[in-house]
């Protein structure tokens, strides 16, 4: 064989080795283990750490919040959906409980054309007068407790009957002589039944009114509801209106509506109410004797102040404003 | 011929006898090794990628348009905190009266970085409040992890692939960030990281999957709108879903076999 022939071979030869050891130096081990990649690079991906736990790991500790958000309406909603990933809770941090609640709760409920009809949207600008969401709804469990049967009674055996039992306290016209006990006049139906039913199931207790609504049978109650919220409730207004009582108010409105008129049947109407039933209402709300989600929180903030001057500005109010809204 | 010969012969015709027999016996030694359980070493020891066959679904015409995926995704997968990148996102179609194209928007338009706040914080601007909105939905996007990936095709370093359970992986070690896979990729799936020189994407949150666990996008969802699940369970909540609806992939025509599910398309979204 001609000698610069087999030179050439040789460097040949001499280059496919460097080139297949350069290849075999470089060539991470587990490349072409399961195909052409790394075969480590799975694993590797796979370890990365998790940073969402799932509701389940929420359990150990919050089992209370948790059977709280599991049987209402945002149970589709997961722990971390708001309050963040939990992959350093509890050892190294504290989740966070969202500061602002109308930002976070519009992200899913502001109304929005595109969003699909069945989500349930409010308008930002005319829901709840820019107050916080929370105020109203538990996050945990944001349908407001404000399911409303319809009241069928009838008004002139409701009259016999408050006539019978319930006069002698809350006056002959359902408008009562003592300041401590509510009129009833002109109230809403709805919320007579409501109060009624608490204080004959014992859920709602008062020396007084409990044994009263024992005695009442369901008809009876439908009844007395139909006549107060039928009855005439002109009476002389009481309280007067001052700046506190009016600022404090506009917190209410969303429920209660701006005087106190009432926008949903399901919840009192304050106007010219019994100022000093209001703020006994109030405090027993704040020091917990009287149980309602929304009210126990909002009551808790108010000081006596507070709650003596919004008494009195409720008290003040005419009550023959109708209703603002009926529902729908 | 004399005998030397012949028995050189033999010889040969023995040696090559044995040599091809070693050969066959290599061959058959390498397959069923090949063959054995080797699976890669995974958090669960008890996952094995070649029982799943992954697949994601999204029901369109229950999303919401809040942006809790996109967010649990950022966090979960450290995706870089502004409006320009994203593994997953949600596109908003919305037809006027009187128009004939939708108009197209995501979380990188500055009207909606508006309305957040921040770039590190995702919601879609109540922009169309004043007009007359004939047809409007929101449309989650993310990889669709194809059964064909033109991405895994063009990488030139094998660190983009496609695992055995139907996942397309990159490795960041082997990725040269040439970015061939970002162009070849028909959805806009994938985006590159400059900061560390490689391509990222949705890898449908693989640590968490292999672990039992849903990924974050889905676990963030709160309407279910996102579903994932595994094809070869024949209950599972995908496989439901994907044989009691009319499901559509996007861009089937690419060739690319994309393996998330849509229901509630419109015509327009692509």
């Amino acid at each position: 064989m001609p000698k610069h022939i087999v030179r050439l071979t040789v460097l040949l030869f001499c280059g496919l080795f460097f080139a297949l050891v350069m290849k075999w130096a470089f060539t991470a081990p587990s490349f072409y283990q399961y195909g052409h990649y790394r075969g480590d690079a799975v694993a590797e991906m796979a370890s990365r750490k998790v940073a969402y736990q799932g509701a389940a790991s929420c359990r150990s500790c919050h089992s209370e919040r948790l059977a709280q958000w599991s049987a209402g309406s945002h149970k589709s909603v997961n722990c971390e959906t708001c309050h963040g990933a939990g992959a350093e809770h509890p050892a190294k941090a504290q989740l966070a409980i969202p500061e602002d609640s109308r930002k976070l709760c519009s992200l899913c409920h502001q109304k929005m054309a595109e969003r699909p009809r069945a989500q349930p949207q409010i308008d930002l600008a005319q829901h709840g007068a820019a107050q916080q969401c929370v105020v109203c709804h538990d996050p945990h469990s944001p349908k407001l407790a404000g399911v409303v049967a319809a009241v069928r009674g009838d008004a002139s055996a409701g009259h016999a009957k408050h006539a019978e039992t319930c006069a002698g306290c809350h006056g002959e016209q359902g408008l009562s002589d003592n300041d401590a006990w509510p009129n009833l006049a002109g109230q809403n139906a709805a919320y007579i039944v409501h109060r009624l039913a608490a204080f004959k199931s014992g859920a709602q207790k008062d020396p007084m009114m409990s044994t009263m609504a024992q005695a009442l049978g369901s008809a009876d109650i439908q009844n007395l509801a139909t006549y107060y919220g039928a009855a005439s409730c002109a009476a002389p207004a009481k309280g007067r209106v001052t700046e506190e009582g009016k600022a404090l108010a506009k917190n209410c409105a969303a429920c209660h509506g701006e005087k106190g008129e009432g926008v949903n049947p399901a919840w009192p109407r304050l106007a010219g109410q019994k100022p000093g039933y209001l703020a006994d209402a109030l405090k027993a709300f704040r020091a917990g004797l009287r149980k309602d989600p929304t009210m126990s929180g909002i009551a808790r903030s108010l000081s006596d102040a507070d709650i003596s001057s919004l008494a009195s500005y409720y008290a003040a109010q005419s009550c023959s404003i109708p209703l603002a809204r009926k529902l729908p | 011929m004399n005998k030397e010969r012949i028995s050189s012969l033999l010889a040969r015709r023995a040696f090559l006898r044995k040599l091809g027999a070693s050969a066959a016996a290599a061959g058959v030694a390498a397959k069923v090794l090949a063959a054995s359980p080797q699976r890669p070493a995974y958090p669960d020891p008890n996952y094995d990628w070649s029982q799943h066959r992954w697949a994601f679904a999204v029901d369109a015409t229950k999303c919401i348009g809040c942006l809790r995926c996109v967010e649990a995704c950022k966090r979960e997968n450290e995706v870089l905190p502004d409006a320009h990148h994203f593994n997953t996102w949600v596109e908003r179609y919305v037809y006027l009266e009187g128009e004939e194209k939708p108009r197209i928007d995501s979380q990188d338009d500055p009207v909606n970085i508006a309305a957040s706040g921040s770039e590190a914080q995702y919601r879609f601007a109540d922009r169309y409040k004043d007009e007359k909105v004939e047809k409007a939905f929101f449309v989650p996007k993310l990889c669709n992890q194809c059964t064909n990936p033109a991405c895994v095709q063009v990488c030139p370093t094998g660190a983009t692939f496609k695992t055995k359970d139907g996942v397309v992986l990159i490795d960041q070690t082997y990725c040269i960030g040439c970015q061939y896979c970002v162009q070849a990729c028909p959805y806009g799936a994938r985006w590159f990281n400059a900061k560390k020189n490689v391509t990222q994407k949705c890898y449908w949150c693989y640590h968490r999957t292999t672990r039992g666990m849903m990924p974050a996008c889905v676990e963030a969802c709160p309407v279910g709108a996102r579903m994932f699940g595994d094809l070869n369970d024949r209950q599972s909540r995908v496989s439901l879903f994907v044989r009691n609806n009319r499901v559509r992939v996007l861009k089937p025509e690419t060739g690319n076999g994309p393996n998330v599910y849509y229901l509630g398309l419109d015509k327009d979204v692509v």
